[in-house]
């Protein structure tokens, strides 16, 4: 059965939808569409064949499933190796279902290619920067959600099997494609004692009856059947195991948080992509695009955690404009969702020293259909179907828009479907492209605005420089050597949570070519205040904060030249010498 | 290129020995063995027992070593398994060696394989257990990980020197104006820190044996390595420790021992060689941050949703009620998920009921132990460690975990305290901190540690303190305690030690849950209806799952399945059993229609126990 159904739905996605007639990759990319897991990959080679020379392409890992994961890396090697310079990392697409996120880091990959050389803002970042992009994380997520009939929230899982119902049998219960036409969408049998009728306004919305009225369905969840005789419907489907709670930092077992794996990193996707951040020390921002609600959310997940203050204000730079360049997004501690651990931008910032943000991307808010968008449309369910009669005010709204602004391609009107345990029934609502998918042609905006965040991030990235400020003979070949490093831009060279944990190691400073009898941090160069470092002091260990400045001063003894080194694992190094 | 030549010749060579030699015979127990020789009998066992065997390698550790398990009785079919882990900490040589021991006991008998499989994992920190066998010994317990423990500009720059040459890094006490610890009053080997209070002035200072070799003043701060495998694992994973590296399973050895043993559902029950003893002394309790839940309060984000008083409290079973209307249709409210929804966290306490069967065993292996003579008349075992092997096992996996630290050097003896075996609640009482040393008096651990060197070793487990001229510090004086003097005996003692223990371990994989279908009753109601009454039975004492893998759901479920030519009227075809007590029966019920008189087939089905089917007349 599952399998005639499978073929079905493997024709009419063909035929149908989105997915069909969407022209030849080529570069520049298109962005009016949305790319299956194969396309991403050929939109990826295309890239990288065009611009050969500023990208590396490479499979980092393979899925569950064995499918590819790639890496796009863009890093201009004439203007340095890619370790040496700060690292930008965005990746997308870690839950399999949103999809656009994937389309985002494609367009920032576009975008920088494309416009380097034209665009003198871009060509700086792409000298500037590496640049890490993974389209997408959950590779197995994204090709069955195209493949296979799904909900806008299903596949969103890894594939690792999970025995959800605990009756010893794994993924054994799935929503069904009953009608194979490539969405999981919602099955009501007509019922005088439903708890829902239609509503007069518009028939295809259910709203709650009131006490005492008569009811006209029941609804049935969604379209399925009971594949495990068990009397229940669709209880275990795919996984689930959450890819973004099976991450290292403070991971919980599956009991403590639902979806956590058995293991940090047990998903095998994960692990690759952990082993790959892991060989990249010089990420200093990472970006995870998710999908919906328009939001972009920083540390922490858990509401006891304090994170430093300096770190806020750095993250602020990026967070307070991010909102504006995307309009009716809000900026806040992922907690504010919801709290959770073993989540990936906690890893990143925790682990690996690295500003992290989620962007959660598109509104379905935005999705007018009235004369006036000046006021914010009315907040509601942003997922899942109209028909739990919570607002059929917008629910009306959002089939009009259907109907008149995307002439029907979001919503799949009731049929009626001889189910094999319910009888006469029917099936119908909100197709798997909708809901927490901008319809295409309102994808360009919103690829653009949210890759313009990350351009945003990889231009404040750390640009440190250092000059000798002041030199003074106070002995015989003894001179006092004072050095100012600065740094133009908004993120530290290190997150202060690095300084403080010791994760990595931290930024130095090496004086060579002369000897060092004392030398430490000048934190007053008007009043000669100065910690000296008791031990070794011709290496300082610092962090130069967000648009900051530090000074060091040296005791330096010895003739000729005097080299002061700046090396950080994040920032680019950078010298000075003085003639003594 | 020659290394690899090498290990292919030894290879050649060995599998040469191995067609003539009956290893289980010729390996013996009278030293310690390095990984190489661990990794050599391993291969001897397996290939001298070829049907019986399998050897699997989980990982190989940052500095190349194999990491692997010797399977037993891989034709044992499909019944429970039992782990069986050593020296995760890699400074417990005698773990090691009690493992490879037990693999020998159960490859010489039949008895405990007949059912069960069992795995040996005799060193998951193969780099750590280097420190044992090197020139200059100290208690390494750390992984050739390349972690730059001081975060200076180096890594592995400051590691321990032999200075005086003995083989050992032992201490070095320097006369230090600011120092802190004064010679004991007592024994002048040992030293103690000064009380201000009892108007005692520092006069040493103590360091590690070494120099500062990255002169930044601080001396062996950062050694090889490294990864403590022994604190590695998920279970209140130590993160402010670096030892303990950035996330559970960052090491490879410990994200391979996780990924075995979850890829292997029948694993049962886990037996960790280390330095606990939950044999002995049930796992402790009174950790903050167990969640109580039968006095739940409800966050107030969610109370809001539920309509309910956030300051109001709830029991479990009353917020799966309240939980039970506002979940869509089809999902299971369970007290794992409401624990998972309300963020009530982890269980951090051994459950009462576990404690139980925990309480009972120690009884039990205390006059196993008495009766062989074998005296317990030692400090207390290592409490467990947060990160360790044993407490995730317990929490996570939910299956019964027994640790032996199998040595302890003997108790000092102060006042006589009547009879010597002790009940447990003594031993819990007594499991308080060492005391701090100060002038007066040295901590039991000390005056135990000395007696046993003095009296057993002949002065051998304490370097006596020696005048050394340090690069640095200067006129120094380098001795102490040797390393590994706590853990491990010498090599003589081995056999002997290991011999009265570790049978226990296999007394307790008897009491391993056994479930199977005891009877059935058919019931003719008349009209072709029939209800079947099934009876299934744990034959164990254990409980399948226990306390704790009730809570986290992780043993895989028991399910019974019925096939045949009948029309279920109530009851599902298939049907979790559920939990199941030790040495209890649950019946399960159906109810079933069928014009016919048909045989049908009842299954019992589960990852743990395999399955058992029986054939059963309707209407006959």
């Amino acid at each position: 059965m599952k399998r005639t159904i499978l073929f079905f739905q493997l024709v009419l996605v063909a035929i149908f939808g989105f997915a069909a007639d969407k022209g030849k990759i080529e570069v520049p990319l298109r962005f009016d569409r949305y790319y299956t897991y194969e396309e991403v990959t050929e939109a990826l080679n295309a890239l990288h064949k065009a611009y050969p020379e500023l990208t590396r392409l490479e499979v980092l890992g393979k899925s569950e499933e064995g499918r590819d994961i790639y890496a796009l890396t863009i890093n201009n090697p004439k203007t340095g190796a890619e370790l040496s310079k700060p690292g930008v990392y965005v990746d997308g697409n870690i839950h399999g279902n949103e999809v656009q996120a994937g389309e985002v880091c494609l367009y920032y990959a576009n975008m920088l290619l494309t416009k380097y050389g034209e665009n003198d803002k871009i060509t700086k970042a792409v000298d500037k920067n590496a640049h890490y992009i993974i389209p997408v994380v959950n590779v197995d997520g994204r090709y069955h959600f195209f493949a296979d009939g799904h909900t806008p929230s299903s596949s969103r899982s890894i594939r690792v099997p999970v025995d959800d119902d605990k009756d010893g049998l794994f993924d054994e219960d799935a929503p069904d494609d009953l009608d194979g036409d490539g969405s999981i969408t919602q099955m009501r049998i007509k019922d005088p004692f439903g708890q829902y009728k239609a509503d007069p306004e518009d028939k295809r919305v259910l709203v709650r009856i009131k006490p005492g009225e008569q009811g006209e369905y029941t609804l049935l969840g969604s379209e399925g059947i009971d594949n495990d005789g068990d009397g229940r419907l669709n209880e275990d489907a795919e996984g689930y195991l959450d890819p973004n709670r099976n991450w290292g930092y403070d991971w919980r077992p599956p009991y403590v948080q639902n979806g956590a794996g058995n293991f940090p990193l047990s998903g095998v996707g994960l692990k690759a992509i952990s082993d790959y951040i892991s060989a990249r020390p010089n990420i200093i921002i990472g970006f995870a695009f998710h999908n919906s609600g328009g939001m972009w959310l920083r540390v922490p997940s858990e509401k006891s955690i304090v994170i430093d203050p300096t770190d806020i204000a750095a993250y602020d730079v990026i967070g307070k404009e991010a909102i504006k360049i995307t309009p009716g997004y809000v900026y806040m501690p992922s907690y504010d969702l919801y709290a959770t651990y073993g989540d990936f931008d906690s890893h990143l910032y925790y682990l690996h020293g690295a500003f992290s943000f989620v962007g959660e991307l598109f509104q379905r808010e935005q999705e007018t259909y009235r004369e006036n968008i000046t006021k914010p449309a009315t907040t509601g369910e942003t997922t899942g179907s109209p028909m739990r009669g919570a607002n059929p005010e917008l629910s009306r709204e959002q089939l009009k828009f259907n109907d008149n602004v995307v002439q029907g391609e979001q919503y799949k009107e009731w049929k009626s479907y001889k189910h094999p345990v319910y009888g006469e029934i029917e099936l119908g609502g909100w197709v798997k492209m909708s809901s927490r998918l901008p319809h295409p042609f309102m994808l360009p905006e919103l690829v653009h605005r949210n890759a313009s965040v990350v351009f945003l991030a990889a231009e404040n990235t750390p640009e440190i420089s250092m000059e000798v400020f002041d030199k003074k003979e106070i002995g015989k070949n003894l001179y006092q050597v004072r050095v100012r490093l600065q740094n133009k831009k908004g993120l530290p060279s290190m997150t202060a949570n690095a300084v403080k944990t010791k994760i990595h190691q931290p930024d130095m400073l090496k004086v060579s070519g002369g000897k060092v009898i004392a030398g430490g941090k000048l934190t007053d160069n008007r009043l000669n205040k100065v910690d000296f470092k008791d031990k070794k002091p011709e290496i300082q260990f610092l962090a130069v904060p967000s648009y900051g400045v530090v000074e060091y001063q040296f005791l330096i003894e010895g003739k000729g030249e005097v080299t002061i080194n700046y090396e950080s694992l994040k920032a680019k190094n950078t010298s000075a010498s003085v003639k003594l | 290129m020659y290394k690899k030549l090498c290990c292919t010749l030894w290879v050649i060579l060995s599998a040469f020995f191995v067609g003539q030699l009956n290893a289980q015979n010729t390996l013996s127990f009278d030293k310690y063995h390095n990984n190489s020789e661990v990794q050599q009998i391993l291969k001897q066992l397996q290939q001298s027992n070829p049907s019986r065997t399998q050897l699997h390698t989980l990982a190989t550790s940052p500095g190349g070593e194999p990491v692997t398990v010797l399977e037993i009785g891989k034709n044992s079919g499909n019944g429970p398994a039992i782990f069986v882990g050593a020296n995760f900490e890699g400074n417990v040589p005698l773990a090691t060696e009690g493992a490879l021991r037990l693999a020998k006991m159960l490859l010489d008998s039949a008895q405990y394989t007949a059912k069960q499989k069992w795995y040996i994992l005799p060193l998951p920190n193969p780099d750590a257990a280097k420190g044992y066998f090197s020139g200059a010994k100290y208690e390494r317990s750390v992984n050739d990980f390349a972690l730059n423990n001081d975060m200076d500009e180096a890594t592995n720059e400051d590691g321990f020197e032999d200075l005086n040459g003995d083989g050992l890094i032992t201490q070095m006490r320097v006369k230090d104006l600011t120092g802190t610890y004064l010679v004991s009053k007592n024994d002048p080997r040992i030293m103690v820190r000064a009380e201000a209070k009892k108007n005692e002035r520092g006069e040493y200072k103590i360091y590690t044996e070494g120099t500062d070799n990255d002169s930044d003043g601080e001396y062996n701060e950062d050694g090889e390595g490294g990864i403590n495998i022994g604190i590695s694992f998920p279970h209140l994973f130590p993160k402010t420790k670096n030892e303990a590296g950035l996330w559970p399973g960052q090491s490879p050895e410990t994200y391979g021992i996780m990924k075995f043993i979850y890829d292997r559902p029948n694993i049962a029950m886990i037996h960790t060689l280390g330095s606990s003893n939950f044999c002995l002394y049930p796992p402790k309790g009174g950790r903050k941050g167990d969640a109580n839940l039968e006095s739940i309060k409800v966050p107030a984000r969610i109370a809001a949703q539920f309509g309910v008083d956030p300051n109001q409290t709830f029991t479990m079973n009353e917020i799966i009620e309240l939980m039970k209307s506002r979940v869509p249709a089809g999902v299971e409210v369970t007290p794992a998920l409401v624990t998972s929804y309300l963020g009530l966290g982890a269980a951090v306490n051994p459950l009462d009921d576990d404690l139980k069967f925990y309480t009972k065993f120690s009884d039990d292996y205390k006059k196993y132990l008495k009766s062989k003579n074998f005296s317990i008349e030692t400090p207390d075992a290592a409490a467990d460690k947060d990160g360790s092997f044993e407490l995730w096992a317990y929490y996570h996996l939910g299956v019964p975990s027994f640790s032996m630290n199998l040595f302890s050097v003997p108790k000092i003896k102060e006042e006589k305290k009547g009879d010597k075996s002790i009940s447990s609640e003594e031993v819990e009482n007594t499991k308080k901190p060492a005391k701090p040393e100060n002038g007066e008096g040295l901590s039991d651990r000390e005056k135990s540690l000395m007696a046993y060197s003095d009296k057993t070793l002949s002065g051998k487990g304490f370097v006596n303190w020696q005048k050394f001229k340090h690069p640095t510090l200067g006129e120094v004086e380098i001795g102490g305690f040797v390393p590994y003097l706590e853990t491990t005996p010498e090599a003589e003692k081995i056999d002997s030690l290991l011999q009265v223990q570790l049978p226990w371990l296999l007394q307790l994989s008897k009491k391993l849950p056994e479930i199977g279908l005891a009877d059935q009753k058919i019931t003719d109601l008349g009209a072709g209806v029939y209800r079947i009454e099934l009876y299934i039975e744990n034959k164990g004492y254990l409980p399948y799952p226990i306390s704790i893998g009730e809570r986290n759901k992780q043993p895989a479920p028991v399910v019974l399945i019925i096939d045949g030519d009948v029309e279920i009227l109530e009851g599902l075809k298939r049907t979790p059993v559920g939990p199941i007590g030790g040495n209890q029966v649950k019946k399960l019920e159906w109810l079933v229609r069928t014009d016919k008189k048909p045989t049908i087939s009842v299954k019992l089905e589960s990852a743990v126990f395999g399955s058992a089917v029986k054939q059963i007349k309707i209407g006959g």
